[in-house]
Order: structure tokens, then C-alpha cells, then sequence
């Protein structure tokens, strides 16, 4: 089994600071989430810490659509870090709090939660979620369709370093989530399904 | 861009193996696949060796400059384009031909090191049916496999009053069954009971079985209760985009560390390649199995009267490696409670296969006219 993450997150943090971005060389390619990274090897100083606040940015985050097969998009703030891999959390973090207006719906089950999100130099982003985003599933092919590109277009719609999107259970990959869309492999964005924006 | 890294894992790879068993022969894991077209080998080696392919009469060798330790040592296929292999001495392999073989075509990936051999001929139907249990028995002519959806513990979607996807697709996919072989055609179904079947091996039957379509048939569901009406789809492209992919697996391989702790909830998708090339098989059909869906729309428009719900396309994993056209039909939402009531009619339920032999007939025709020079240039083999 493939198991080079922790160790390409603590090169990778540890590199951080030298050159600014994730390392080209001496390791696999890592940028991480601050979330699932808990294990900063001692003495390691902190990037991007102890400098002016961060500006925010308005994202556009798409949910399913209550009108039709396609998904909306929702504004919402997020705070402009450098690294794609922590403003893509706090996309999937808006995306799985639900939608606020009428014309959209929760994407995910409920009860589902990101474990980690990690968005490698190629632009490959894997996001890790929570059983309930598979065991949750209605077992219809439209709902998880909207699903999956809700996860995958709110990435990479949005966080330009992000280009294809994986999606893991429970840091298992799935071959589906109930049947229908392919998992195996990073999958690229739907633009057709995120085409309207709900009304401000 | 790339070499640094890859150099770390080889460094890293040959510390491994050599503090293992210094000076020994190179383990080589083989494995065959005869589910395709042509029928593909696969040398993984622990790590590279220089290796060529030489042709003799009866054989196909891949010479190494190294010993190497095959697993399984020998193996019997029974194929007709490759009957078996052995390995000769201490550093060759050699594939023993069928009858039905043609030629060999091969390419090496790296990380890890792999040899792809394909071996490329004709299958008899004998062959076939030796291979798979739902193979049309020995009938020449026309094929066309029907797919049921889910099935076994996999109930897909369900209606409120519960009624179950697989029985409905089940159902459907037998009544198809009996309105194509009044044309003629001769109607494999990948599952005729209530039983898991695995994704990737329903499209196999459907390979296996040269058929000339492949239906798979599903029920919808929405989170929507209004959601109704028919949609067709077919792979998309992005899905099959092949430098795009075959990137990915070569990277996801560069990405692994054989020393990275064990305690990672962590992993990254972990493919042969050959699962890849596989799965690139429908992009070669993309634009029939387009008009297929058309087809088959249109008719299940007319017949439901709802709005145009449309052909739409989607990463579906049992089209991927379809060798044929190939779609997937929800021919309605059982998460709509009116839909349900009429899916459990028989008299529609035979009006939507109605619809789908219609279209079916409706393709062909139109590949026919193709054929002979007489169709439309739109619709031509990509």
C-alpha cells in the first residue's frame, strides 16, 4: 500500500521555509492541510505565522441545485491563505456546513466531515472525508453525481493550484460511492454542472 | 522536473531489495488479463531490469541481461491468443502463442518498473465461452449485452413505498431481452438473478462476448421528490482522457514511500496500469455510444412526455473499458413517488423496453446506412 504522506508532510514542513512553497525535489510532492498535519516535527518553525492578517476572498461554493440535475453556487468568504491546500478546506468546510438559501441543498449526507485535505505540486488535490459520505448515500446515480462535483468543482473552480480532485473514505479509496461515479482516479471539474449562481 | 525524486525512490527502492537478498534474481510478478480484445501480460519487476522482446516461431521471449525470479514461475492460460508461459533458463520468459495469435506489441512504464506485453489475434467464440459464465451459447451473430443495475445487497436506489432498484433493472433487462431477440439479436444479460455483481465484470461479460452494444440499465433517484423522467448517459471525456490519466498513475506511483510510518490513515490510489489502459477502451467508441444515447432518449422522451431531460455524460465506472457502444439508461426516478407507482406497472414497464428495442433498431439502422456509404457524415467512427 502507498504510505509516503506523513513523511512527505514533514519534509515538506520542513522545506516550507526555506523556499517558500512545497519542495521540488528530495521528496514526494507535498502541500498540507494544517488540519490533518498534526505531527510538525519539533523545532520546525511554523510558516506563514507571525505576519500581517491575511486578506479574505469571496469563493463561490456550488451545492446541489432544488430546481434541476446541475449544481448553484453560494458566495462565501474564506481567508486568503497561501497555501491552496488550506483555502480548500475551508471551501469543503463551507460545502459540508450546507447551503443557506432556498435554491440550493446539502450536497453530502449528513453528518459527514473532511478528515484531510492534501493538494500535491501536479495539482492533484485528495480530500478525505467521514463514512457517512459513502454509507449516507441514497443509492440514486443523481444524487451522488451532484455529490462528487460538488466537491470537485467547489476545488477547483476556485483554488487555481487545484486541477483535479480525489476523493477517499475514511483515507480508503472507493472504487464509488454507491455504484455509479468512478472514484479510482482524480477526476477533473464538471464546468457544465456549475453553470448558475443563486441569486445574492 | 522529475528525476530527483524518481531517483530518491529508486535509491530507496534498491536499498530495500539489496538488503534483502544482495546478488539474487530479480523478483517479477506476473499477471494476465484475457478480459480485453487482445490478451495483455504484465512483468512488474522489483526494480528495473534491461530487458527485450525477441519473436521466435511459437513464442514470444523477453530476454533479460539479469536473472530474474518470475511469480508464478510458469503459468497455463488456455487462451487462444496466448496458451501459457515458463521461465527458460535463469534470465528469459517465454510466452507460448495460440492459435489465434497475431502479433505482440510492448512498452515499459516506470515506478515501479514494468513491461506491458499485448498479445493481439482472435479469439474463437469456443474461447469465450470457456471464459465467461453469461456467454451467448455458441450463436453467431449479433450480440448485445443488458445490463441490470446493482443487485444482491446492493438494492440501489429505493422507493417510498420500497420498491428496489435491482428488481426493477432485473426486470426490465429480461423483458429487453425477449424484444431483442424477436430482431434477431442475441441478448446477454450480466446477471439474470438477484446477486452482487461486481462493476468491472459486467462490462467484461460484455467484452468477452464481442457484443455489439452495451446497456447497462438503471433507476434514478434525487434528493429532489420532483425529479422525473428519463436520462441517458454515456462516458465523458474527461474521464478517459488518456495523457491525463496515464499522468496521474505514473505520479501516484512517484508518490509512494516504502519507508513512510505505518500508522497513515492515508492512501493514495494505488493502480496497475493495465487497469488504466483498460479503462481507456470506450474512448474509442465515445462518439456511437453519443448517438446511441440520443437514440434511446428520443424515444424515452416520446414515451414519458416529460421535458427533455436530455443525454448527458459522466465518469460512470461499469462504461469505462466497454470495447463497444456503451450507455447507461435511468429510465426514471423511483425517488419520485408517482414514478414508482408506474414503474411497478408491467404495461410500462414494457413501453420503456418498447422504447429502448425501438432505439436500438433505430442505431443499428443507422450504423448499417454507415456502412454502406449511405449515412450522415456526423456519426462517423472517431
Amino acid at each position: 500500500m502507498t504510505r509516503g504522506v506523513p513523511r512527505a508532510l514533514a519534509l515538506a514542513l520542513a522545506l516550507l521555509p526555506a523556499c517558500g512553497r512545497a519542495p521540488e525535489r528530495g521528496a514526494p510532492p507535498a502541500e498540507t492541510t494544517p488540519a490533518g498535519a498534526a505531527a510538525t516535527p519539533g523545532g520546525v518553525p511554523e510558516p506563514e505565522q507571525g505576519v500581517a492578517p491575511l486578506a479574505k476572498s469571496s469563493v463561490t461554493v456550488w451545492f446541489p441545485s432544488s430546481a434541476d440535475a446541475t449544481l448553484v453556487g453560494e458566495s462565501r468568504e474564506i481567508v486568503d491563505t497561501k497555501r491552496a491546500a488550506d483555502r480548500g478546506t475551508q471551501i469543503l468546510q463551507a460545502l459540508l456546513d450546507g447551503p443557506q438559501g432556498s435554491e440550493a441543498l446539502a450536497a453530502v449526507p449528513e453528518g459527514t466531515t473532511l478528515r484531510q485535505l492534501w493538494v500535491r505540486d501536479d495539482g492533484t488535490a485528495y480530500a478525505d472525508f467521514s463514512t457517512e459520505l459513502a454509507r449516507g448515500m441514497a443509492g440514486g446515480s443523481e444524487d451522488e453525481l451532484l455529490a462528487v462535483y460538488s466537491i470537485v468543482d467547489s476545488l477547483t473552480l476556485n483554488v487555481a493550484e487545484i486541477h483535479r480532485v480525489g476523493i477517499l473514505v475514511e483515507g480508503r479509496e472507493r472504487d464509488t460511492l454507491s455504484g455509479h461515479v468512478d472514484l479510482r482516479r482524480p477526476l477533473p471539474p464538471d464546468r457544465k454542472l456549475a453553470a448558475t449562481r443563486a441569486k445574492e | 522536473m522529475k528525476t530527483p525524486r524518481l531517483l530518491t525512490l529508486a535509491a530507496l527502492l534498491v536499498a530495500a531489495v539489496e538488503a534483502a537478498s544482495a546478488a539474487d534474481a530479480i523478483p517479477v510478478a506476473i499477471s494476465t488479463d484475457t478480459g480485453g480484445p487482445s490478451t495483455r501480460a504484465v512483468l512488474t519487476f522489483s526494480k528495473p531490469v534491461a530487458c527485450h522482446v525477441v519473436e521466435t516461431a511459437g513464442k514470444v521471449q523477453v530476454a533479460c541481461d539479469q536473472a530474474i525470479a518470475p511469480s508464478p514461475a510458469k503459468g497455463t492460460l488456455g487462451d487462444a491468443i496466448l496458451a501459457g508461459f515458463a521461465l527458460e533458463g535463469d534470465r528469459a520468459l517465454a510466452f507460448t502463442t495460440g492459435r489465434g495469435y497475431r502479433k505482440v506489441e510492448s512498452f515499459e512504464i516506470r515506478n515501479p518498473s514494468r513491461l506491458v506485453l499485448d498479445f493481439e489475434g482472435e479469439r474463437g467464440g469456443a474461447q469465450a465461452a470457456a471464459a465467461a459464465p453469461a456467454v451467448a451459447p455458441g450463436k453467431s451473430g449479433t450480440i448485445i449485452v443488458i445490463d441490470p443495475g446493482h443487485g444482491g445487497v446492493e438494492v440501489g436506489a429505493v422507493g417510498v413505498s420500497g420498491l428496489e432498484e435491482k428488481a426493477v433493472t432485473l426486470d426490465l433487462a429480461r423483458r429487453l431481452a425477449v424484444l431483442l431477440q424477436k430482431q434477431g439479436i442475441t441478448a446477454v444479460l450480466t446477471r439474470d438473478e438477484d446477486r452482487v455483481m461486481p462493476l468491472d465484470d459486467r462490462t467484461a461479460i460484455a467484452n468477452q462476448n464481442r457484443a455489439e452494444l452495451f446497456l447497462s440499465i438503471h433507476l434514478n433517484a434525487s434528493k429532489r421528490k420532483s425529479a422525473i423522467g428519463a436520462e441517458t448517459y454515456y462516458l465523458s471525456a474527461d474521464a478517459t482522457d488518456a495523457e491525463a490519466r496515464t499522468l496521474a498513475a505514473l505520479e501516484n506511483k512517484a508518490y509512494q514511500s516504502p519507508d513512510a510510518p505505518q500508522a497513515t490513515p492515508v492512501s493514495p490510489p494505488d493502480h496497475g496500469l493495465e487497469l488504466i489502459l483498460w479503462d481507456l477502451a470506450q474512448n474509442s467508441y465515445l462518439a456511437e455510444s453519443s448517438r446511441l444515447a440520443e437514440s434511446i432518449q428520443k424515444e424515452l422522451n416520446a414515451l414519458t412526455g416529460v421535458r427533455d431531460r436530455g443525454v448527458r455524460q459522466a465518469p460512470f465506472r461499469v462504461l469505462m473499458g466497454a470495447t463497444m457502444p456503451a450507455i447507461l439508461v435511468e429510465v426514471g426516478f423511483i425517488s419520485n413517488p408517482e414514478e414508482e407507482t408506474r414503474l411497478k406497472a408491467d404495461d410500462y414497464k414494457d413501453k420503456i423496453v418498447d422504447a429502448i428495442a425501438r432505439a436500438v433498431a433505430d442505431f443499428r439502422r443507422g450504423v448499417a446506412a454507415l456502412d454502406t456509404g449511405g449515412g450522415s457524415s456526423g456519426a462517423s467512427r472517431p
